[in-house]
């Protein structure tokens, strides 16, 4: 057993059996992560100013926007079409656009496909630095280099897909087993026909299983990037909330609710197909 | 050609007709996406705001970067966003174990888990700024109306993991506990929370991870974080603050992912 | 015919893993090759279709001299030997039949390559070759809804696909039961007898090396100490092979220090 500086400071306990040998138990964990968990939760409610007081005098403020919302505005329906649209295709633009470029990244950055650890480390930090951005903030900068409008959504749909999608994919691909590729090889395939009918069948259906799922996420992503300009249907919640209308603000959540839940269902079946 | 294969030969599976369906539906949407994103590249003034936004990342204001003031600096408002998501966390995943409990196929009737379902997924739908802009008419703004809305929208994702962590939570040790005569309290203090524990806290912290990242838009609708002055630097056109930020908000989420995947391992490997 | 003259293979880590190796093996013998773990029984039938590299010596296959061949000759040199491994190395998220069909890809147009699609012809092949290892109702099933045994097979009937030479088996029954390991045994001597295909086997089985195959191989650290008959195969002979308890590999072998 490690002994760890955890287990100096809380000793383990010390069981001898009959025959003379010792065993040793951990102390439990969990007294000592709560406790820190405590410690932290009180830091930040300073930081933040929690006051949970505050929850029980005011909190039906809360719910006056929500009832203001019902009945929601049914003549402002004509309306939501048209940014509906746009939001679903730019994500749809985006996600097939950051799933397609996902595929040379994730096969660069995977060490097993191109033996190159420099590359492999460039790729690889190269992804994960783009998946920090948040990608509202992608897509604010998007609007100051491709100006306002749906093109800047969907850039920064696609990079957040193509990060996303890229790690998993690495992931996966370096964990294949390179068995079935080695059998192909001794067969006299070339490297690329290996790699084709070695690899990439057992690599599709989970690329395309989770490019379905950045796809579902996407939709809800894109229904807020028009808060910074970038088109949907964010961009008329922005607009309807700033005049304090909130049926119509009502009516764009609930087809926003239907749209995303269909979708949903939809992309879940055929990932369900997949696996 | 033998009759068995011949036979066999008849029964091989024909996905054509499936497949090119696929491929034309597919193959439509791409075009009517096509057509709904008006495609523009970048003017010159668009190129100038790139070059900008580079030159910033690389001579970022030092002075605000590592001003530790409390407030002023990056490294301030990092924090206060840090704080945001770890209240949102804790109170989000507090919120979701009775919900995940009741989402539970296996724990409730099918109906109940699936209105609770329903009911979740409803939530989740509503983008996290309208929440943040209802919570700011309780709280008025700042980070504490930033903490209500992550409590919230994490609900949905945590509750879903927690589901997942019940169901597949390991019978067996039940069975052979019920064999050994042991009472039910017995039976969830040393059969199910010991299981639930570690699972509940590696989903929570992996969670974190993402609250860390929408943290920072909050501040979008004045509800606390970072997301706000990176908005006034860029509108004000002052790249190297923007700069700053953006370095911070990288390292920062970074170091996060790497120091919570090291934490989960350990957590999985006991 | 396999011709070693005077073959010595050392690995990049200084690793000698043959010796001096002289061997003639006929064609549609049927070859166990026994010997300890680390002896050299998985780098001898590598050499055999290239997957590794001779240092020194000469290794000619049915009169072509192996070390000479380049890049598109070793391909088309591989088409006639069959590989069966101890994994199987199967792709197991697709079904049988296209595992057994991936034989027949070095000879598709590119089209087909790109769509993944397969000429009719071929398609029959395949199922008979399925047929001949008695699978043939499994063709459709995905190879992860499949028995270790059953795989075996399907990877059997891919070799034979093949149509080769030559079989090279690095350890084909060692991960099945010993009721499942007779039965792909008795699947290799039947291909044998029927199509007077080689075989090379490399087997930790001495039970069922002298069982099945007509001629024993063995190696020890790299040399062959054993080449004869399975019936002259005596404990006296298999003690040279194997040697005595204290000669089992230790911890800071190369290979177990790997490990
Ligand atoms: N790729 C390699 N690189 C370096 N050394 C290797 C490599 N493959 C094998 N060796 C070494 O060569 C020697 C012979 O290995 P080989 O795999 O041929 O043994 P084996 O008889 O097949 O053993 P086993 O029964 O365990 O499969 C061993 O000492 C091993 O450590
Ligand atoms: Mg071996």
């Amino acid at each position: 057993m490690r002994e760890t500086v955890y287990d100096k400071i809380f000793k383990p306990k010390t069981y001898t059996l009959s025959n003379g040998k010792e065993v040793k138990q951990r102390a439990s964990r969990a007294p000592f992560i709560l406790l820190i968990v405590l410690f932290v939760t009180v830091v930040s409610g300073e930081v933040t100013g929690v006051d949970l007081s505050m929850l029980r005098t005011r909190g039906h403020q809360f719910i006056v926007i929500l009832t203001a919302m019902f009945p929601p505005n049914f003549n402002f329906m004509n309306n939501v079409w048209g940014p509906l649209f746009d939001t679903i295709q730019m994500s749809l633009l985006g996600s097939i656009a950051g799933a397609l470029l996902a595929i040379p990244f994730a096969l660069l950055s995977s060490s097993n496909i191109i033996r190159n650890r420099l590359l492999n480390g460039f790729f690889k930090l190269f992804l994960s630095i783009l998946r920090t951005l948040p990608t509202l903030i992608s897509a604010l900068i998007a609007t100051f280099i491709f100006g306002l409008g749906t093109m800047a959504g969907t850039v920064a749909i696609f990079l957040f897909t193509l990060s996303y999608i890229g790690k998993l994919m690495y992931e996966h691909i370096e964990n294949v087993d390179m068995g079935a590729f080695e059998a192909h090889e001794s067969m006299g395939l070339s490297k690329v026909e290996a790699f084709r009918y070695a690899i990439v069948p057992d690599v599709l259906p989970t690329y395309l299983s989770v490019s379905l799922y950045a796809f579902e996420g996407n939709i809800r992503f894109a229904a807020i990037l028009g808060y910074v300009g970038a088109g949907g249907v964010g961009l008329l919640l922005d607009e309807r909330l700033g005049w304090r209308d909130y049926p119509s603000v009502g009516m764009v959540l609930l087809i926003l609710m239907l749209v995303v839940f269909v979708i949903e269902r939809i992309s879940e079946y055929f990932r369900m197909k997949l696996t | 050609m033998n009759k068995a294969v011949a036979q066999q030969l008849e029964k091989a599976p024909n996905r054509k007709v499936y497949l090119s369906t696929i491929a034309i539906i597919l193959t439509a949407l791409i075009i009517w996406s096509f057509m709904g994103v008006n495609i523009t590249g970048f003017d010159q003034r668009g190129t100038q705001i790139a070059t900008n936004i580079f030159s910033g990342l690389f001579s970022p204001d030092l002075e605000f970067l590592f001003d530790f003031t409390s407030g002023g600096g990056v490294p301030g408002l990092l924090f206060e966003t840090i704080a945001i998501a770890f209240l949102g966390t804790v109170f989000g995943s507090f919120l979701a174990i009775p919900i995940s409990f009741l989402m539970s196929p296996s724990i409730v009737s099918r109906p109940v888990a699936f209105v609770t379902r329903l009911v979740v997924i409803f939530i989740r739908t509503i983008p996290s700024l309208v929440y943040g802009l209802m919570f700011i008419r309780v709280t008025g703004p700042g980070p504490y109306a930033g903490v209500l809305t992550m409590s919230l929208t994490s609900i949905g994702m945590i509750s879903r993991l927690y589901v997942d962590v019940i169901e597949n939570l390991d019978r067996g040790v039940l069975e052979a506990m019920t064999s050994m005569g042991c009472t039910t309290y017995q039976k969830v203090r040393y059969g199910i929370l010991p299981q639930l524990f570690s699972s509940f806290l590696s989903v929570t912290i992996y969670r974190y991870d993402m609250n860390l990242r929408d943290a920072t838009i909050l501040g979008l609708v004045g509800a606390g974080g970072i997301g706000a002055p990176l908005i006034f630097a860029m509108r004000s056109y002052r790249w190297s603050e923007v700069g700053s930020i953006l370095i911070g908000l990288v390292v920062l989420i970074l170091a996060v992912e790497i120091f919570s995947n090291k934490l989960r391992e350990r957590l999985v490997n006991g | 015919m396999i011709e070693f003259k005077d073959v010595n293979k050392t690995y990049p880590n200084g690793v000698t893993a043959l010796k001096n190796v002289n061997l003639t093996i006929d064609q549609g013998e049927f070859v166990a090759i026994i010997g300890l773990s680390g002896a050299g029984k998985s780098t001898l039938i590598r050499c055999i279709n290239r997957m590794h590299e001779i240092n020194e010596g000469t290794l000619t296959v049915n009169d072509v001299n192996v070390g000479k061949l380049s890049g598109k000759q070793i391909r088309s040199f591989r088409r006639k030997i069959g590989m069966i491994f101890q994994s199987f190395n199967l792709v197991t998220r697709t079904s049988v039949i296209n595992n057994v069909l991936i034989s027949s890809v070095p000879e598709l147009s590119w089209w087909r390559k790109l769509v993944g699609l397969f000429p009719k012809e071929k398609k029959v092949e395949a199922l008979e070759a399925l047929d001949k290892v008695g699978i043939l109702d499994k063709a459709y099933n995905r190879v992860d809804q499949l028995s270790g045994g059953q795989q075996q097979r399907v990877a059997l009937a891919r070799t034979i696909a093949q149509n080769p030479d030559i079989i090279l088996a690095d350890e084909p029954v060692a991960s099945l039961d010993p009721v499942t390991a007779k039965v792909v045994m008795d699947d290799f001597k039947r291909i044998n007898q029927e199509t007077n295909m080689s075989i090379l086997i490399n087997i930790h089985h001495v039970e069922l090396a002298l069982e099945y195959a007509d001629r024993v191989i063995g190696i020890r650290q790299g040399e062959v100490v054993y080449d004869g008959k399975s019936e002259d195969v005596s404990q006296d002979v298999l003690d040279q092979i194997y040697g005595s308890i204290d000669n089992v590999p230790k911890m800071d072998d190369p290979e177990e220090a790997e490990v």
